[in-house]
């Protein structure tokens, strides 16, 4: 009994110190993203004023861009975002949908709006990919190709996109997505005027919910009405303003959101397209190019830009963003066990020595050590070994630290972008940022360790977030 | 102090107190600099409000100048400088009111501050000015200061302001990279013949430099925004022994050359605008340098000289060992003044790069009706299957099978039957298909399409007729359905 005793306060302890040191690398690491996207965001903002885009859309050099809409089941929203992206303001651009095997009208809702006919054109898939069943197109809107193909998930129908795509660069978007009229040029910018091959780069991804869309357009930026999409305005303000620019300040890339990003094909070709056996397979892909760059002893660059703005719906029902979440964290943890070997492997440079742990650590592994802390703890009390005082305490430290991330976030947007004009939503957004920890912070942590749970029963299927059709 | 657990407690305890205070600092911060923007806004919109139509007014000549400017002399406040900027420099100006924004910025002082601060003379904000103002911040942090000395590069550029292209040039130096990139961009707007050379200096950096600060992508930018004349200046690059700048100087003159030939389609190059020497180069060696990337880029340009050696010059390389020279050199003859060698260019359909073949395709389809008829004449005749997909595929691209149906109907039994034939025995049909079921309305059409195809193997074609015969609500064109459904069926057994 004693011997049992004695390993259950070792293993209490060992817990403890789990925690304790998950708190401090966490908001440590946080900490420092938050202050160095700070000043570079800032900065970045002061530059714009002498970086005019009209060179870049009137310049001959500029390389042509195929955007390509992976779409399954998006009958609501599909020719929305195709009009919309149709009138993205870049000089030579095409437009590839991939219907992946829809079994709604997503399809033919593109057939009859863009007067679409079937034509039975040349496929020569470097990558291979299920089945192509046709080419739809209008010789008079010559920029459109609609490819419908068997369903193979995301990653097949990309990768038909990028087999396709004749142009140097592609750009993934999400089918239920809105580009903003400049965005493809703001994007292009880091990739045309770096000196290093810049092969992948990535935009900001905004909440549209809320938002006023007219003609495939955001006319009018408001805050959502419902609080389980305000908690996500802040949530992705946090994640791209200091997150993705932080990491990217440091070198140590290792997400780019497919939603909205660019992608040099060759190197993508050359990497082996996107990956199935992952479901997030965005951030498998630049993990792979990483690898693939290290390998063959390529110099290469990924960008982060926080100017160029894709605008996306959030899911608006705790069912949604539960599926939303739990792939996420699912593919995250693929991702990660699939390239363990860069764990602390100094060939990969900041990735291997910092990104990649930090990633592995508190991303991955952080949603099971806080999940189950907010249990060992309690009974670490109940058993004396830890005072209730001192536990109640650290539980407010995390969550006021918390919060002053999130607030730190909307600064950011404050001092930069400013996209929420009216005060009554900036209020509100300091008022969700404060409140973010209470609550909804836990919801997510639920769906992440369950996203774990599902990484170590082997459970690796791709999760649908149905939209309801906010650009509609 | 020993570590106690009551120890502990008071740190996390100062922790949890501290990082409330930064809570609420951050939400006064947020809410103040809310406050001080919409001021500042406020500012600028009343300026606008009040000085934009007096400038607008001397832009366009209803105003007279001496006046105009008085008025504008009279903006007084802390960040005035900032002010004037934003309200010149807010549109860009038509060509023909940008000689008189130039000489407003030079009589209001503008031009003189921006050179003096690209220079790095910068007359250094107090500390309370640095706080207040975030220009003030920029003036007083040296670190910062390249933020304004970029912004004075891109003044002067906007206002295209001559007399300042030495020292944008010479800060083609500056340690800065986004000075630099901003000089070049400037220097290309100002188009000096003087600053050309120096953009090459610093393109053959980029190129042979291991960690160059400009892209090459930004100095191609904007050499190739010089006009043709300036490209005079390449020909060292030309002969440069390294094969990239060959390159990349080859480039920049076929994007010249193109930009020109696309705002005139009889531009022809003649030893007037290139130079003897260049136009010599561009014959005799640049087709054959050892760099299949110079000799590629090289054809677009051969392909707009006036002399009679182009045309030759531009078979050899149709015969190059490279798929993307053959690719150009293609590209490079669909131009009209090429339309008596089309079947040069149809001998590539049957090369063995498919993206030649593609080229090769819409290049004939360029050259209208009579490239249409060389590409039907080897649709029909060859037999190669690779080079048949391809122009099939050009066919559909280009929306010709309509075309080909309606002459189908008027003509009966003619070249265009043959092809829409043959692209149903390749079971390209899908297209075919999809008129004559968008043209319900034209009887003829699906009846001489009935009575043509319908007994086609083809399963498109064949479900196509089973609907017919099933739902279709003319009954002589349903009979004519069921009677070709049997008589398919009878060929069948």
């Amino acid at each position: 009994m004693e011997l049992w005793r004695q390993v259950f306060i070792y293993g209490m302890n060992v817990f403890n110190l789990l925690i304790v040191s998950y708190f401090f690398i966490a908001n440590g690491v946080y900490t420092l993203l938050m202050v160095i996207s700070l000043a570079a965001v800032w900065l970045y903002n002061r530059r714009l004023a002498y970086q005019d885009l009209d060179d870049i859309r009137e310049s001959p050099v500029t390389p042509p861009v195929t955007i390509v809409i992976p779409a399954w089941n998006e009958e609501q929203i599909i020719v929305e975002t195709t009009e919309s992206t149709l009138q993205t303001d870049y000089p030579e651009l095409e437009v590839v949908v991939v219907d992946d095997g829809s079994n709604d009208t997503t399809l033919k809702r593109l057939i009859d709006n863009f007067h679409l006919v079937k034509m039975d054109l040349i496929y020569r898939p470097q990558i291979p990919t299920q089945t192509v069943r046709g080419f739809y197109m209008n010789p008079d809107l010559p920029t459109l190709l609609v490819v419908s193909k068997e369903n193979g998930g995301k990653p097949d129908a990309l990768n038909v996109g990028v087999n396709i795509c004749r142009t140097p660069y592609f750009c993934t978007l999400d089918s239920d997505s809105i580009l903003e009229r400049d965005a493809l040029l703001r994007l292009m910018r880091p990739v045309i005027h770096s000196p290093i091959n810049t092969v992948v780069s990535g935009g900001i991804v905004r909440v549209m919910n809320g938002c006023q869309v007219r003609d495939g357009r955001v006319t009018k930026v408001e805050l959502p009405k419902s609080r389980l999409e305000r908690f996500q305005v802040v949530e992705y303000l946090r994640s791209f303003l200091f997150g993705r620019t932080g990491w990217d300040l440091l070198g140590g890339t290792m997400i780019v959101s497919g939603a909205f990003a660019v992608f040099h094909r060759d190197t993508v070709m050359e990497a082996g397209g996107f990956a199935h056996d992952t479901v997030t397979e965005d951030m498998d892909l630049v993990v792979q190019l990483h690898h693939w760059a290290s390998k063959h002893n390529r110099r290469i660059r990924m960008s982060f830009t926080s100017d160029p703005v894709c605008w996306t719906e959030c899911p608006s029902t705790l069912r949604m963003l539960g599926n939303q979440r739990r792939r996420w964290q699912l593919g995250l943890c693929q991702t990660l066990w699939k390239h363990s070997e860069m764990l602390f492997n100094r060939k990969y440079g900041m990735v291997g020595n910092f990104s990649f742990p930090f990633h592995f650590y508190v991303e991955a592994l952080g949603a099971v050590v806080e999940f189950l802390g907010y249990f060992m703890v309690p009974l670490a009390i109940i058993f004396g070994m830890v005072p209730a005082m001192l536990y109640l305490l650290f539980v407010l430290l995390s969550l006021a630290y918390g919060g002053l991330l999130s607030i730190g976030a909307v600064l950011l947007e404050e001092l930069t972008y400013r996209r929420y004009p009216s005060y009554r939503d900036l209020t509100r957004l300091l008022w969700y940022a404060f409140i973010e920890n209470l609550g909804y912070r836990q919801l997510i942590l639920y769906y992440r360790f369950e996203g774990v749970v599902r990484f170590l029963t082997g459970y690796g299927r791709w999760e649908k977030v149905t939209h309801v059709g906010i650009a509609n | 102090m020993p570590f106690l657990i009551e120890n502990v407690t008071t740190v996390v305890l100062a922790f949890f107190i501290l990082a409330l205070l930064g809570n609420l600092s951050l939400v006064g911060i947020v809410l103040l600099r809310r406050r001080r923007r919409d001021r500042f806004f406020a500012r600028i919109d009343g300026l606008r409000e009040q000085y934009g139509p007096v400038l607008e007014a001397v832009l366009s000549g209803c105003t007279a100048y001496a006046q105009g400017l008085e008025t504008l002399r009279q903006i007084s406040c802390p960040d005035r400088l900032f002010m004037l900027e934003q309200l010149c420099l807010e549109k860009r100006p038509a060509p023909a009111q940008e000689p008189v924004l130039r000489r407003l910025c030079e009589d209001l002082g503008l031009v003189k501050i921006w050179q003096q601060r690209l220079m790095g003379q910068i007359d250094q904000a107090s500390l309370r000015e640095a706080l207040v103002n975030p220009q003030g911040l920029l003036r007083r942090v040296k670190m910062l200061q390249f933020l304004i000395r970029s912004k004075s590069a891109e003044n002067l550029g906007l206002i295209r302001h001559e007399p300042s292209w030495p020292l944008l040039v010479k800060a083609l130096e500056d340690p800065n990279p986004d000075i630099r990139m901003v000089a070049v961009r400037s220097l290309a707007a100002i188009q000096h013949p003087g600053s050309f050379v120096p953009l090459v200096e610093q393109l053959h950096k980029s190129v042979l430099e291991s960690a160059p600060v400009l892209s090459v992508r930004t100095l191609k930018t904007a050499l190739v925004s010089f006009p043709l004349r300036d490209a005079r200046d390449l020909l060292p690059s030309l002969r440069h022994p390294d094969p990239r700048i060959r390159f990349v100087a080859t480039d920049i003159i076929r994007e010249m050359v193109e930009r020109e030939a696309a705002d005139n389609p009889d531009f022809l190059l003649d030893q007037r605008i290139m130079g003897g020497e260049m136009v010599e180069m561009f014959l005799k060696n640049l087709p054959f340098d050892t760099n299949p990337d110079v000799r590629a880029r090289s054809a677009p340009v051969i392909a707009h000289l006036a002399d009679q050696r182009v045309a030759p010059t531009l078979f050899t390389l149709l015969e190059d060992s490279a798929w993307f020279v053959r690719l150009h050199t293609v590209r490079s003859l669909a131009n009209q003044r090429f339309l008596p060698h089309a079947s040069r260019i149809a001998a590539t359909l049957t090369d063995p790069n498919w993206r030649v073949r593609e080229t090769a395709v819409r290049a004939l389809r360029g050259f209208g009706r009579a490239g249409v008829d060389l590409l039907t004449l080897h649709f029909l005749a060859t037999k190669d299957r690779y080079s048949r997909e391809q122009v099939a595929d050009g066919f559909q691209r280009t929306g010709l099978i309509p075309e080909l149906l309606a002459c189908c109907v008027e003509t009966g039994n003619g070249r265009e039957t043959a092809v829409l034939k043959n692209l149903a025995e390749m079971g390209k049909t899908s297209y075919m298909i999809s008129v004559i079921e968008r043209r319900k309305g034209n009887a003829e059409l699906r009846r001489n399409f009935l009575m043509q195809f319908g007994r086609y193997p083809d399963p498109q074609i064949h479900h196509w007729v089973e609907q017919m015969a099933e739902q279709e609500s003319d009954f002589d064109m349903r009979a004519l359905a069921q009677e070709t459904l049997a008589a398919h069926s009878r060929e069948e057994m």
